[in-house]
């Protein structure tokens, strides 16, 4: 099975090759033929690679020790879902299923575009087939999964403790698709580039591929912080890693494009800043891979590191070089007569927030590089850490919700006295009237009472917008609220489903200022019976029980939670101190409620005393995080949500205007 | 004596500048804001265990590394109490802690030298890119030569286009 998966990768590797000439040699000459011929050979590579990905599996199912990967990353006590999950714990197996997402989107493009975009159609093919070349290229010169050892070890190494969690499971895949998914729009935007076909017709294609790699793009970053919080058991959920910057980064350039692309599409403008973000993105998911593997800035979420550097960071110069190249190929082509009515209109708040979006972006690109830029420039290594990038990124942070609340809102082209005054002064008093509360309540850090009085803002002129298109329904239709809401929705889904994304905005806006103005620790040893306050609460504990399993010792604490002097709740932090390899990890407990997380850290243990070192925090509004990210996943699958298929034409046409794409 | 209609779009266009200033200076307000709360100096323990960063290998900072036994972050914190204890207020105790260890234990860039660059390259960058946005839409601005006119509502329920979008929905669902 495994020669059966290094023969794959040969084929594929060849395969994609082939794709590549085809479709270029097609388009130039116009024979339809070669690319379909193409087309049909890219299928074959998705083809091929999923051989390839199952026969990694089966020698990590079967405990093939004798496959290099399969030894490293597994062993024979390794629960089955993890054993799954080490297809991308280590190095070769996650840019193998890096390639299987890249080329399973890139089987779905071509399916779903065989009797349409037939013009760009070849280069999408090409661009797609080359990135997939290059993990080929990877996979079968420089970090081969297949490797067999010269013996076969009785057992396996395991899979690194840390990425034994639930979240682990999910947090690469989803991040590896907002990556990829940032591939399509980036192969049809060169297509476009190449065939001169700089119209509108490559944006409504990939409108939903690119909402698709956003949401994966957020889901995984949101993955990510849930796996810091609950296994490096700091309390916290994100350091500003290099490795959480790589993932943050793309994510920021993507949401600009997202707004900016609105614009395009409405008023025909900003087509070159489009492209920019389009090919920015996909670079900054190159960079991030690179990051994670190159281990040229030291993370603690690299776990694996190779000399794949210098190969990535050459492909990545490639793209820059012929994306960029393109592109200024085709300014003049791209040139649109941009007009603007007035200063305040959404399209400037648009672009502003893509101002501090880009911004944001390069503030933290800027961060994570510069111990590499110190010590090349002054030979003395710095670090770049949280202080940092707290300071720089909060008042751009602040702005950009500031702006969260004004963009959807205020009118296109202009706004008028009239339109601001009746869309914002209600906001914007509930907004002060929050400030002054806190404010009068004994608050006293001013970042987090302009955070939450900003949040009062946006919340207000989304529940006005909600309220306003509601009472309309009403009015016009005569539907009871409840109807009026999901029709509301229903009928404008990509509108109204941004609404419910921004909610989900400010609820982790609400969540990032409570855990990180309020949050609350102590870090105390203590024995059997002793008790300690916190947040409210007081904690007594009560012992340590040590446990084994063939995989596992554990030592769980018992810690009892009371409030006002009652049981509330037990909680029952653990140390576990991983067989294979020897590493002991954390597994916090956890008490949530509406108002934080009571986070609970069994430090360390003496048996002889019986005494405990417990870290204990409050971690106030945290919930929020989570919850904001539910309420983001659900706007986003109700923009995505294909519409009800017109059963007639309408029987107008809007003036100077497209419908809207839903 | 001026048309009345004269009198109405200058009253319109003054409170729209009216309204233009108060929404540069909530920004600029919302900017300072975030600054000054961020810079609020708290010298604690706990704000000497942030500046500085454990070498274990963690990539945290002193204060959130929770590794057991760390070989690095809790001799780190006897050294902070004992500076402490020496009455030094935090710039002398960050002096001696990069003095004894090299600037990699601080956890971000000094703001002097060629640190300065780290500090200041993000907002040149933001400002430069908002000047150019001025500067691009003022232009654009320009160009245009559609007449003031009113407001024209965020695709309100009350345009025209909804209006026979919902005439046409409601006849739909007939």
């Amino acid at each position: 099975m495994v020669d059966v998966g290094s023969l794959a990768l040969a084929i594929a590797w060849v395969l994609a090759i082939y794709a590549i000439g085809m479709s270029v040699t097609g388009a130039l000459r116009r024979k339809r033929e070669f690319v379909a011929s193409a087309e049909n050979a890219s299928l074959a590579v998705w083809g091929f690679v999923v051989i390839a990905v199952a026969a990694l599996l089966h020698a990590l199912v079967t405990h093939d020790f004798n496959i290099e990967y399969v030894a490293h990353y597994s062993s024979s006590t390794l629960p089955l879902h993890y054993t799954i999950a080490a297809l991308w714990g280590g190095q070769a197996g996650s840019l193998l299923f890096w390639l299987l997402i890249l080329t399973s989107m890139g089987a779905v493009v071509i399916l779903q575009n065989r009797e349409k975009n037939r013009e760009l159609m070849p280069y999408v093919t090409a661009t797609l087939m080359v990135v997939a070349l290059f993990f080929l290229s990877m996979l079968m010169f420089i970090t081969p999964p297949f490797e067999r050892l010269a013996f076969t070890p009785a057992e396996g190494r395991d899979l690194n403790p840390l990425l034994q969690n639930y979240w682990m499971t999910i947090h690469p895949p989803s991040l590896y698709i907002g990556f990829v998914g940032c591939a399509v729009p980036f192969a049809f935007a060169m297509a476009a580039l190449a065939t001169g076909k700089l119209d509108d017709v490559w944006i409504r294609t990939t409108r939903r591929w690119t909402l698709l790699a956003w949401f994966f793009l957020s889901l995984g970053n949101l993955f990510g912080a849930e796996w810091a919080y609950l296994v490096l058991g700091w309390g916290g959920y994100w350091a500003w890693d290099p490795v959480e910057n790589a993932a943050f980064m793309p994510w920021l350039t993507c949401t600009a494009f997202l707004h900016s692309v609105m614009i395009q599409e409405k008023k025909n403008m900003l087509k070159v800043w489009n492209m920019v973000l389009v090919i920015l993105t996909f670079a900054l998911t190159l960079f991030g891979t690179f990051l994670t593997r190159s281990g040229v800035i030291s993370s603690v979420h690299s776990f694996t590191q190779s000399g794949l550097g210098p190969f990535f960071m050459s492909f990545l110069g490639v793209v820059l070089a012929v994306s960029l190249g393109l592109l200024i190929w085709r300014l003049p082509l791209l040139r649109s007569e941009n007009q603007l009515d007035s200063m305040l209109s959404r399209e400037s708040a648009f672009l502003l927030n893509n101002l501090v979006l880009v911004g944001l972006a390069f503030a933290v690109f800027w961060g994570t590089v510069f111990p590499v830029i110190s010590e090349a420039v002054r030979g003395i290594k710095i670090t770049v850490g949280p202080p940092f990038f707290n300071r720089v990124n909060a008042p751009l942070g602040m702005v950009l919700l500031f702006l969260t609340g004004v963009g959807p809102v205020i009118a296109w082209r202009r706004a008028s006295a009239r339109n601001l005054q009746k869309n914002f002064l209600i906001p914007l008093a509930l907004g002060f009237v929050t400030g002054i509360t806190l404010f009068a309540a004994g608050v006293r850090h001013y970042y987090a009472i302009v955070s939450f009085s900003l949040c009062a803002f946006v919340m207000a002129t989304i529940v006005m917008e909600f309220y306003r298109g509601v009472s309309a329904r009403r009015a016009m239709v005569g539907e009871n609220v409840a109807t009026a809401l999901m029709h509301l929705i229903s009928k404008n889904r990509r509108r109204y489903g941004g609404y419910i994304i921004h909610v989900g905005i400010v609820m982790m806006f609400l969540a990032i200022t409570g855990t990180s103005a309020f949050k609350q620790e102590q870090q105390i040893t203590v024995k059997p019976g002793d008790s300690f306050p916190l947040g409210g609460y007081t904690l007594r504990y009560e012992g340590v029980e040590p446990r084994e399993t063939p995989h596992i010792a554990y030592l769980t604490a018992r810690i009892v939670v009371l409030k006002d002097g009652k049981q509330v709740d037990t909680l029952h932090p653990e140390k576990r101190f991983y067989k294979k390899p020897e590493q002991p990890t954390t597994e916090v407990a956890i008490r949530s409620t509406l108002g934080g997380d009571l986070y609970l850290v069994l430090g360390s243990y003496d048996n002889a005393s019986r005494m405990a070192t417990i870290q204990a925090y409050v971690n106030p509004l945290i919930g929020f995080l989570w919850w904001g990210g539910i309420i983001l996943a659900l706007g986003t699958g109700i923009t995505i949500w294909p519409a009800r298929v017109p059963v007639r034409a309408p029987a107008y046409v809007p003036a100077g205007g497209r419908t809207e794409e839903t | 004596m001026k048309p009345v209609s004269s009198m109405v779009e200058r009253r319109e266009a003054s409170r729209t500048r009216a309204l233009r200033s108060a929404w540069i200076l909530a920004l600029v307000l919302t900017v300072l804001s975030g600054g000054v709360g961020l810079s609020e100096d708290r010298v604690s323990f706990q704000d000497i265990e942030e500046s500085l960063t454990c070498q274990c290998g963690c990539g945290l900072t002193v204060h959130s590394c929770n590794h057991l036994q760390c070989p690095s972050a809790i001799p780190l914190r006897e050294e902070i109490r004992a500076q402490m204890n020496a009455g030094k207020d935090k710039t002398a105790i960050l002096a001696y802690f990069s003095e004894k260890y090299g600037e990699k234990i601080l956890s971000a860039p000094t703001a002097e030298g060629f640190n300065l660059v780290a500090w200041v390259a993000p907002f040149v960058v933001v400002g430069l890119g908002g000047v150019f946005l001025a500067f691009t839409l003022r232009r654009w601005s320009a160009r245009s030569r559609l007449p003031a006119s009113e407001a024209v509502p965020p695709a309100s329920a009350a345009s025209p286009y909804n209006k026979i979008l919902e005439k046409e929905l409601k006849d739909f669902d007939a």
